[in-house]
């Protein structure tokens, strides 16, 4: 009996090894940090080509629509520093000049963020009114803190 | 006036709830079943007091009173009716409110079906249950009161997100809810249990119908939520894993490993502490679950506010609550071991005993990603995300798994298989699987996940059909009747067993849909001005004509294509560009057509402020309402086997063995 309690038990633990590999053996590379367009410019060139997510707000006036294409270009801020930003595909619905977005996409020896993927924040209008107030006190740091992603 | 009288009744509400958590425990005090009468009464009261609640609050939204701080938020006079009553979910507060009075619900449900079959079970439930409501409650009249009026009076509501203004995701929150919450049944029954030291198969018995009840509404919930999130966010996936996807994604397949557990135990008697421990786990993620979406800790259209007063109290109330029911099932746990031990590696057990531990990889991997970017943020690390690979290099494989054993399990016999038994039942399921997946890969599939995928597909139906088959012909011979006959008597005489099939074949046919859709999606993305083409796949679509269009509470741009198939038109798609002009907010409206094999799905994100040219997205999405169809399956299976009828013929009722739980002996009585 021994012997088959040893096979069952045995046989678990090697699905829940082999099973718990696939999940976390690469689980680093999976990770997307979240950075600040200041943290951004001071990247060496061992962070080149690494997937980050970066929270700002579109600089007003700083976007221009290459035309006949997909492309856009605009500078994200985080109010202290700027970086310019080219993006190919789809904007979301919410993406705007001076408002919060999520800029999904690599840092590169161009000193450009390029980027297939933005996430809009939503607008405020849908967060109750003391929020609303809540929100215009908070300070540049803060409320990059709490871009999310949607 | 009307208003505070809602507002008033959900504040009795909370004092008879109260009374719901009192009254129960003087009854099992003094031994006293008056006391549980009144407790009764209680949550009976409690019902019908927040139904006043809803109702008063759902007549203000038609009635357009925007005094009322959450009406104004989340309603506006132009809204249709239809999503006037809906605004009551479009919210924080609201929704809330609806989650409390489905929880009423259930629990007056609950007391009135099983007051005579389960009395002993009563007053526990009635307990557990008024906990649970009594903290949701607290959270609704102290930190979210969809009462609050506002002064000045507002002219007219913000409107409801447009984003919500959709049929799907009307029902979507109330379906998840009553999934949510139905877990609190079975739950409370596993609590009594505990409690009582009745830790028989009784209880597994008398929940099996609320289980899945509370499944069916979680799966239609998460399926129409993907729905929604597929027409109606315009990125032609339905699946994201997006963290709150995630909450409601945990529970599910815990109550799917539950249900399947449970049978060990109602046949063999195995599984004992497990079987609690999935159902606390399954009703504690719930509650997870609405901490997650609900205290505004995840930021997206389901969470209104990030509210730190909010957080803290779910966060404190939820640890309460895994506190209580694990900490009783540490102390209770010892008394249960199984007398029985698993035979062989071979044999349906076991089967049932990888299946589980598939489920409980998938959740804890679903559970580190929702949870590891909060917990790095928390500890004020750095934010992360965690992408779609991570999860897809589980659950893949998982899925696999899972499916493989939906061919193994329901026909594998139970302690031990031989050889031979093994050759009949799984030779040929093997051979047709082969021989099916070769005339894929000759037609093209070649990518290694989808064949391994339609490989254990075709396992699992070769599986089913001889079942079905054997089955069949078993009934006919024995009532001289034929095949087609022969299977009706199969299910009248195993209804559990057919049902659970047929959810079974309602996988099978998702898993189809998600592979096709997922793996062999193709896309373009381009520019576009009016008179110009563009093809893919076999189709060819033309921009007719772009124009203005405007709606009761919108205006926006259409596009119109002119789609053609070998040379002939076969249709015509409009998507839109809206802009929602009380709220301010641009949605993209997404244009599908439904091909034999899959969907054609158009959208426009963007129109040039000219309206000379727009930016045009079309994805061909092969097989990709067999997600639907498989899930309508499963829906089907899942309400036969509720309104199953119970077999007469074949078994006493009263079952000797069943009465007394073999355990009793070994527990002291409670020494209450």
């Amino acid at each position: 009996m021994a012997g088959k309690k040893f096979g069952i038990i045995f046989s678990v633990l090697i699905v829940v090894g082999g099973l718990g590999y696939l999940a976390f053996g690469r689980f680093g590379e999976n990770l997307v940090y979240f950075v600040t367009p200041s943290e951004v410019v001071t990247f060496g060139s061992d962070r080149y080509g690494k997937k980050i997510r970066v929270a700002g707000m579109v600089v007003e006036a700083s976007m221009k629509v290459i035309p006949e294409t997909l492309k856009i270009r605009f500078d994200l801020t985080d109010g202290d520093k700027t970086i310019p930003v080219a993006f190919e595909g789809v904007p979301p619905d919410l993406f705007k000049e001076g408002k919060g977005a999520v800029v999904e996409g690599y840092w590169d020896g161009d000193q450009v963020l390029h980027s297939h993927m933005i996430m809009a924040k939503h607008e405020e209008d849908y967060m109750p009114i003391e929020m609303k107030q809540a929100g215009v006190k908070l300070p540049t740091k803060g409320l990059i803190k709490t871009l999310k992603v949607d | 006036m009307l208003v505070e009288l809602g507002h008033f009744s959900v504040v009795i509400a909370l004092v008879l709830s109260f009374a719901g958590i009192i009254t129960p425990l003087i009854g099992l005090k003094t031994r006293n079943a008056t006391w549980v009468v009144v407790g009764r009464r209680a949550v009976l009261s409690t019902f019908v007091l927040i139904t006043i609640g809803m109702f008063i609050l759902i007549y203000s939204y038609l009635v357009e009173d925007y005094s009322v701080k959450y009406i104004y938020a989340t309603s506006n006079s132009k809204l249709p009716i239809f999503y006037k009553v809906a605004g009551l979910w479009g919210g924080h507060e609201g929704s809330l409110l609806l989650w409390a009075w489905i929880l009423s619900l259930y629990c007056a449900l609950a007391t009135l079906i099983h007051w005579k079959s389960q009395p002993v079970v009563m007053p526990y439930l009635i307990l557990i249950e008024s906990i649970v409501l009594t903290g949701f409650l607290m959270l609704i009249l102290f930190l979210s009161n969809p009462f609050e009026r506002i002064f000045p009076v507002p002219l007219d509501g913000k409107d409801l997100n447009p984003l919500l203004q959709d049929p799907a995701m009307v029902v979507h929150p109330p379906l998840l809810y009553l999934g949510y919450v139905g877990l609190s049944i079975p739950f409370s029954f596993a609590m009594a249990a505990l409690f009582s030291g009745r830790l028989g198969e009784e209880w597994l018995k008398a929940t099996q119908r609320w289980t899945i009840f509370a499944w069916l509404c979680l799966t239609c919930g998460i399926l129409m939520g993907g729905y929604w999130a597929y027409y109606e966010l315009g990125w032609g996936g339905y699946w994201g894993w997006d963290p709150v996807e995630n909450a409601a994604f945990m529970p599910w397949l815990v109550a799917t490993a539950f249900l399947h557990s449970t049978m060990v135990q109602e046949k063999r008697k195995m599984f004992k502490v497990w079987n609690l421990f999935l159902i606390i786990l399954a009703f504690s993620l719930s509650l997870i679950g609405t901490f997650l979406v609900r205290s505004g800790i995840l930021s997206s259209v389901h969470s209104f506010a990030a509210d730190p007063g909010r957080g803290v109290f779910i966060l404190g109330f939820v640890t309460f609550m895994l506190v209580l029911s694990f900490g009783t099932l540490m102390i209770r746990a010892p008394k249960l071991r199984s007398q029985i031990k698993m035979d062989s590696m071979v044999s349906r057990e076991s089967a049932f005993l990888f299946n589980n531990l598939f489920f409980l990889v998938a959740l804890a991997t679903v559970f580190v990603g929702t949870l590891y970017p909060l917990a790095m943020e928390v500890l004020e690390f750095q934010k992360v995300s965690v992408g779609a690979p991570y999860y897809n290099a589980v659950f893949m494989p998982v899925a696999l798994g899972l499916i493989f054993l939906m061919g193994v399990g329901p026909y594998i016999p139970w302690r031990k298989s031989s050889s031979e038994n093994l050759k009949k039942l799984f030779v040929i399921p093997m051979l047709f699987s082969l021989g099916m997946t070769g005339l894929f890969f000759v037609a093209g599939v070649r990518k290694p996940y989808a064949l391994a995928g339609l490989a254990v597909v075709f396992f699992v139906l070769a599986a089913i059909f001889l079942d079905f088959n054997k089955l069949a012909s078993f009934w006919a011979k024995r009532e001289k009747s034929n095949r087609f006959q022969g299977f009706f008597s199969a299910y009248r005489n195993n209804p559990r067993r057919i049902t659970g099939i047929i959810i079974h074949i309602g996988v099978l046919v998702m898993v189809v849909g998600i592979i096709f859709s997922s793996m062999y999606q193709t896309e373009k993305i381009l520019i576009m001005k009016p008179g110009e083409e563009v093809n893919l796949q076999a189709f060819q679509l033309r921009m007719a004509n772009l124009y203005g269009v405007k709606g009761v509470n919108w205006t926006g741009q259409e596009a119109l294509f002119d789609v053609y198939k070998e040379g002939q038109i076969i249709t015509q798609m409009h998507p839109q560009k809206r802009f929602y002009t009380v709220s301010q907010t641009p949605t993209t409206e997404t244009a599908i057509y439904q091909t034999k094999m899959g969907h054609l799905f158009v959208t426009i994100p963007e129109v040039a402020p000219d309206g000379s040219w727009a930016r045009v997205r079309i994805l061909h999405n092969p097989l990709v309402l067999w997600v639907w169809y498989g899930g309508g399956i499963m829906a089907i299976g899942a309400f036969m086997n509720i309104f199953r009828r119970v077999r007469k013929n074949r078994m006493p009722v009263t079952d000797p063995a069943g009465m007394v739980p073999e355990v009793s002996a070994n527990i002291p009585q409670p020494t209450r």
